[in-house]
């Protein structure tokens, strides 16, 4: 009888031993091929604490869908980018972009609240994101369930974006800093993309300073990618692009006016006002053309030609 | 010797269900979330696992830059996980400059949170350290006030 017991609970043991695809380390460790790893040897490798000091918030998923919002700039699908072929995308290079974009994609479907056409946006996320063995930290069901009925925004953009800090964490936890480059650059120019389109409709203070000012962010999106730029044709056409943007951005003046900030306390709350101010002077002939290469490089990479 | 395997093989076998059972820090990070309150939007988190400081020695930080944007209302949260001797709070520069702490060492006060109405799009510093340099963790949460 005992016998039989310990064979049964053996077999429940083995089991679950190869059932556990929700086991992010587990499946990382035992099955990384790391054909996306890229040997330290071969890359002018950056120190894990320069990576580390330019990765934080490069780009949000959700920030500038939120300003278009609060500037009730209308909500329009034709910035979305098609999820048709996306089960077609056969390098990780291409997945991991393609996440990116989608990511972006869907924040700005949940903060418009048009949380019955992110599905589909979903789907295909959950697809690349297996595809890039991260689909582990991607709760599909929920994210699903809480999308079709629209009952908690909160929750939907809380379960969004933080699956997204959890593949990006996990990624540069486990020696794949390309991917996760490739990821932030996606997230990246769908969220340029997606300014720019807008921004050559309405002309908006707060949206062009947010565009001027991705001068900044840009050198160390540039810093994130150069390490990889030798490691493929594709990466290195990134780079090239990317830098080709970033030259764009040249004639763009930001400059700073220095104040000191204001403390207060309100509803228990601690607030601090900073009057020390960022300035972006942008003419509309360079918003035009970070607006037309921006858009040149999202159609690149998306169709993949 | 059954007996014994059979324990064993029990033990090796539920060990994780038992295990999956605890609150994970992702709870944490959620009621954290949760606890900055309405209008918020979640952006990044931090989890924050620091020793208690060696005597006459200052207190250990946990550091993160993170880039935050111009005409943006920042909401920085700060939550301990259950059991942390330690207090977390978080103290925000720019270039080196203090903005802002959670903490007032010279009246003792602590917040749960602090806001930024951020107007200079740039990389800043956020530290994260345990009141009085105790051992503890904990999770400091980014949102957006919308």
């Amino acid at each position: 009888m005992t016998g039989k017991i310990i064979k049964i609970v053996a077999v429940i043991l083995l089991m679950s031993l190869f059932s556990c695809r929700n086991s992010s380390v587990r499946q990382g460790r035992l099955t990384f091929p790391v054909a996306d790893s890229i040997p330290a040897a071969e890359v002018e490798k950056l120190s894990e604490e320069a990576v580390a000091d330019i990765v934080q918030n490069i780009a949000s998923p959700v920030e500038i869908a939120a300003i278009l919002q609060s500037m009730q700039i209308p909500f329009s699908a034709g910035y979305l980018a098609s999820t048709q072929g996306a089960d077609r995308l056969t390098t990780n290079f291409r997945k991991a972009v393609m996440l990116g974009i989608y990511g972006a994609d869907l924040g700005y479907l949940n903060i418009y609240g048009k949380t019955g056409n992110s599905v589909d946006v979903l789907s295909v996320i959950k697809r690349l994101a297996d595809g890039l063995r991260v689909g582990q930290f991607f709760d599909f069901e929920t994210l699903k369930r809480l999308s079709s009925s629209k009952s908690n925004l909160d929750s939907l953009l809380f379960l969004s974006v933080n699956s997204y800090n959890q593949i990006d964490n996990y990624l540069r936890d486990n020696d794949r800093g390309s991917i996760s480059a490739l990821m932030i650059t996606g997230v990246w120019i769908e969220g340029q993309y997606l300014a720019t389109q807008v921004a050559l409709s309405y002309n908006d203070e707060i949206l062009r300073d947010r565009i001027g000012e991705q001068k900044i962010i840009l050198g160390d999106l540039l810093m994130l990618l150069r390490p990889y730029r030798g490691s493929s044709e594709e990466y290195g056409s990134l780079y090239d692009m990317m830098e080709q943007i970033s030259a764009k951005y040249a004639g763009v003046k930001v400059s700073y006016r220095l104040a000191e900030p204001e403390t207060r306390e309100k509803d228990g709350r601690l607030v601090v006002v900073q009057n020390e101010e960022s300035i972006v002077e942008m003419t509309d002939a360079q918003l035009t053309e970070i607006a037309t290469l921006s858009k040149e490089v999202r159609d690149k990479l998306i169709s993949g030609n | 010797m059954k007996k014994r395997l059979l324990i064993l093989t029990l033990a090796v076998a539920f060990l994780p269900l038992m295990a999956s059972g605890q609150p994970a820090t992702d709870d944490l990070v959620s009621s954290c979330v949760l606890a900055a309150g309405e209008n918020t939007t979640y952006l990044k988190d931090f989890r924050i696992q620091l020793p208690k400081a060696p005597p006459d020695a200052a207190a250990p930080v946990y550091k993160a830059n993170m880039y935050l944007m111009k005409n943006m209302k920042y909401r920085f949260g700060v939550c301990d996980s259950p059991g942390s001797v330690g207090e977390l709070f978080i103290t925000i520069y720019d270039q080196g400059k203090k903005i802002i702490s959670s903490y007032n060492s010279s009246t003792d006060k602590k917040y749960s949170s602090v806001d930024f109405i951020c107007n200079k799009t740039g990389l800043y510093t956020l530290w994260y350290s345990f009141i009085g340099g105790e051992q503890g963790s904990g999770v400091g949460v980014v949102c957006m006030i919308r």
